[in-house]
């Protein structure tokens, strides 16, 4: 899943024989360096698949010196996976990570014989794969942002209002600032009705507005992404009764990437 | 390509006959289509990919660079579509380079038709072949099993009926650039309403001699409507067992790092 | 069963040489010169290439040249080629033998696409083009029927690079040869020449040599061919640092006119350059990610042009 700046990647630990849950430690995501290859499907598959690439990943980084990008992995995964057209493994793999020289978040999926679906939003794999969709095409949202309400002490309230005000007006149209400004007018139950704000701070707006940009970079999103990533997941399998306990998930950073092993039901 | 590996074959046969589903690839529902105009040729497609009822992507695209001036538009298996142009490409790429000449339409089109004819149908990729070269403008359409057809217009895939419904009705001898747009956007739009394979966005691309112009989502008939209420969580809600932060630095850069989980019993070296 | 009783022609002499390969040099040393040297382009090609690209930095570029000899009047001069191009990024130029040269040429094409393009659906960067194309020439030492390709190759490219901005910045600052590195541009600003001084991490424009033995030596400029040992002293005296594309286009052909037996002109001097990508040479807009060839031929037309100016 993508988030501003960051991606995430996230699994189940569920490993079954149809019915029979034979372990609830059985991790589907596999890390190479910078790259995160999720696999689901036929585990002996997902066994065999994931050090065949970190066979092919090492021999890359060796030839060539330097890490494999995220969207040449991609290609890679796609055109071994097709080479097994008429013979595939039973997976449907996910790659996520960075761009290492733009930064930008990439994602995406495949099917058994190497198709790659490249998505802006989000991807989705597995048994609970109908479910995953729904959650997610809910929760997701473009640049996740999700401003704690203590954000508008940043702002003098006069001018946080007015800002309000603008956005419920449909009058401010600053892309990114908008859909997360957005969100406090649609989570906090503030009346902005008030229209003497707009005649007070109309003048003082634009030039506080432009030097305090970077207030928004100081958020977390990356906190934000995993509570979505997280909670898409854990609601999605709780209505699989092949996927579940328990999750990880990863998120990934310029700098660094956090592992985090989520609750979840154990039936 | 050195060829395709059969090695899983035969597991996976008799995995399926022990009743292991197999897995299900992904599909162009589709409708693509091409059109021949004075100086040119246009082809059009959907953006919508299936997995059985699911769309598995609402934005993919259907239009393949075959060479500059040869574009293919591609129903069927998305997989075989994406590979066997991109096969042909590469072939075609390297025969222009030593020949010193452009590449041609119909060697394209023959070259594609000898491939898909010599895996017998089981490759499933639909193809309308359109371009320029310095014999002119060409617009064909290659089946799966290797039969071609040569058609001023053509379409393809499951909205085939509904994307020829409207060129049967509209089209007409000689058309300018833009009528020529126009006809296979709305031939498109037929299948993206009409028919349940094919969805979202128009692609277009217009082959002339002097440049190929590609219009990715020409037309966005089904933009989503903004939500009007967030249902993002708040930070916390997840309940967290373990965490573990892995920095850029801690990344060796040519080994991998592997978690070895803290806790466990450790083994018992003597006893 | 041919190779079962065939042998290689290259077995060691006892005092330790390959003497094929030696023969092999031989030919090469008789061939018509060639040479490459790296540069920069001129202001104008930068910023066309900034403007394309949103890079800040400047580019570098390479230029190869050498001389279409042509052994009889009647030849037509149209269908020779010495210089081709091997993927839209990487070009290369010989001295030898013609024949090996373009057997070369067809296998360096085929293996970025077998080995590289069909796998990662992009084109492999210039040291891997390199060390395939040193691959299949020193096969040739050591297989059984084949004898030594008789060519030294030029291989000249662009690589993209996958440090982000910073780390490249980082990357200068550590080193402390590069304090000399700095531009002054008109309105007075200093700033850092580019980073991109080659290489699959850096990205930027490199500069191969390959011999028949099949090692391979990056160069900042460089002569094969007859005339290859007086060519470099040559080139040692006029090369400096951060050379314009311009400029080097420019030495290249005084090093040829120093060299060059008969007449110059744009019939009988090929260059190919490797420079900002060349957008007119696309034929087509709107496709996400494309960009015009970087290496490219330059025109008989264009070629005079640069020696009226000589």
């Amino acid at each position: 899943m993508v988030g501003k700046d960051c991606v995430a990647i996230a699994c189940d630990l569920r490993l079954g024989l149809q019915a029979l849950t034979v372990s609830n430690n059985f991790p589907k995501i596999f890390q190479y360096g910078d790259v995160l290859l999720g696999l689901t499907g036929l585990a002996t598959d997902v066994a065999t698949v994931s050090d065949l690439f970190r066979y092919k990943v090492n021999m890359y980084r060796l030839r060539e010196e330097r890490n494999i990008a995220p969207s040449t992995f991609a290609n890679l995964v796609s055109s071994s996976l097709y080479e097994r057209r008429f013979g595939p493994y039973f997976v449907s793999p996910v790659v996520a990570g960075l761009d290492q020289k733009t930064g930008k978040p990439f994602i995406c999926g495949f099917d058994s014989i190497g198709c790659i679906d490249f998505a802006k939003d989000f991807i989705v794999s597995g048994t609970a794969t109908e479910q995953l969709f729904g959650m997610c095409e809910s929760l997701w949202e473009p640049d996740m942002v999700r401003l704690d309400l203590d954000f508008r002490t940043l702002f003098p309230p006069g001018i946080f209002f007015y800002m309000m005000i603008l956005l419920k007006n449909g009058q401010l149209n600053h892309d990114v600032e908008c859909s997360t400004i957005m969100h406090i007018i649609c989570t906090s139950d503030l009346n902005f009705t008030n229209a003497s704000y707009q005649s007070t701070f109309a003048t003082g707006f634009d030039e506080f507005f432009a030097n305090n940009l970077n207030l928004l970079d100081d958020l977390q999103c990356p906190e934000d992404l995993f509570e979505t990533i997280s909670q898409a997941l854990l609601n999605a399998v709780d209505r699989d009764a092949l996927s579940g306990w328990g999750a990880h998930v990863y998120i990934i950073e310029k700098d660094k990437v956090t592992k985090r092993l989520l609750k979840g039901r154990q039936d | 390509m050195p060829g395709f590996d059969f090695s899983n074959y035969n597991r996976n046969a008799a995995l399926h006959a022990r009743g292991v589903p197999l897995p299900k690839a992904t599909s162009t529902g589709t409708t693509i289509v091409g059109c021949i105009f004075d100086g040119g040729v246009v082809i059009a497609a959907d953006t919508r990919a299936t997995s059985g009822p699911i769309v598995a992507d609402k934005n993919c695209e259907k239009l393949h660079y075959i060479a500059p001036q040869i574009w293919c538009a591609g129903a069927g298996t998305a997989a075989d579509t994406e590979f066997t142009t991109s096969l042909i490409s590469s072939q075609l790429e390297l025969h222009s380079l030593s020949t010193d000449r452009k590449p041609r339409v119909v060697t394209c089109m023959t070259m594609l038709k000898q491939h898909l004819f010599r895996y017998q149908g089981h490759i499933g990729a639909y193809l309308v072949v359109a371009g320029v070269d310095p014999t002119g403008t060409h617009l064909f359409t290659v089946h799966a099993h290797g039969s071609t057809d040569k058609l001023p217009y053509v379409t393809m895939g499951s909205g085939s009926l509904a994307a020829m419904s409207v060129f049967e009705t509209q089209w007409k001898g000689s058309l300018t650039e833009q009528d020529a747009v126009n006809l296979c956007s709305e031939a498109i739009q037929a299948g993206i309403f009409n028919d349940l394979g094919s969805g979202s966005n128009v692609d277009v691309a217009i082959i002339t001699k002097d440049k190929t112009t590609l219009k990715r989502n020409h037309i966005k008939p089904n933009e989503r409507s903004k939500k009007l209420k967030s249902y993002a969580f708040e930070r916390g809600t997840t309940a967290v067992l373990k965490e573990k932060i892995i920095t850029k630095k801690e990344l060796g850069r040519f080994v991998d790092i592997e978690e070895v989980e803290p806790e466990g019993e450790k083994m018992d070296v003597d006893t | 069963m041919a190779d079962r009783y065939s042998f290689s022609l290259t077995t060691f002499s006892p005092s330790g040489k390959l003497v094929q390969i030696e023969y092999a040099l031989n030919a090469v040393n008789q061939g018509v010169t060639a040479l490459g040297i790296k540069g920069k382009p001129t202001k104008p090609l930068a910023q066309a290439d900034a403007h394309a690209n949103f890079l800040p930095t400047a580019t570098n570029g390479i230029v190869l040249a050498t001389e279409k000899k042509a052994s009889s009047p009647l030849q037509d001069p149209t269908s020779l080629s010495k210089i081709s191009l091997v993927t839209p990024n990487i070009g290369m130029v010989y001295a030898g033998m013609g024949p090996d040269y373009r057997v070369l040429v067809d296998k360096a094409r085929k293996v970025s696409h077998t080995n590289y393009k069909r796998i990662y659906n992009e084109y492999p960067p210039t040291r891997i083009l390199v060390q395939d194309v040193a691959r299949v020439m020193q096969d040739a030492t050591q297989s059984g029927g084949v004898r030594p390709y008789g060519v030294s190759l030029l291989i000249a490219g662009w690589d993209e690079g996958v440090l982000s901005d910073e780390e490249l910045e980082k990357l200068q600052a550590g080193e402390t040869s590069s304090d000399d590195d700095e531009d002054e541009d008109e309105d007075g600003n200093k700033k850092k020449a580019s980073g991109k001084t080659g290489g699959i991490l850096r990205g930027g424009p490199m500069l191969y040599q390959v011999d028949p033995s099949g090692s391979y030596f990056p160069w900042k400029a460089t002569a094969i061919g007859k005339s290859a040992t007086s060519a470099k002293t040559f080139l040692e005296k006029r090369y400096t640092e951060g050379l314009e594309l311009e400029d080097a286009v420019h030495i290249a052909l005084l090093t040829l006119k120093e060299h060059i037996e008969g007449e110059m002109s744009g019939d009988t001097i090929e260059i190919g350059i490797v420079g900002p990508p060349a957008h007119h040479l696309l034929g087509m807009e709107g496709v996400e990610g494309a960009q015009g060839p970087r290496f490219r031929k330059l025109t008989p037309h264009e070629i005079e042009d640069y020696l009226t100016n000589l």
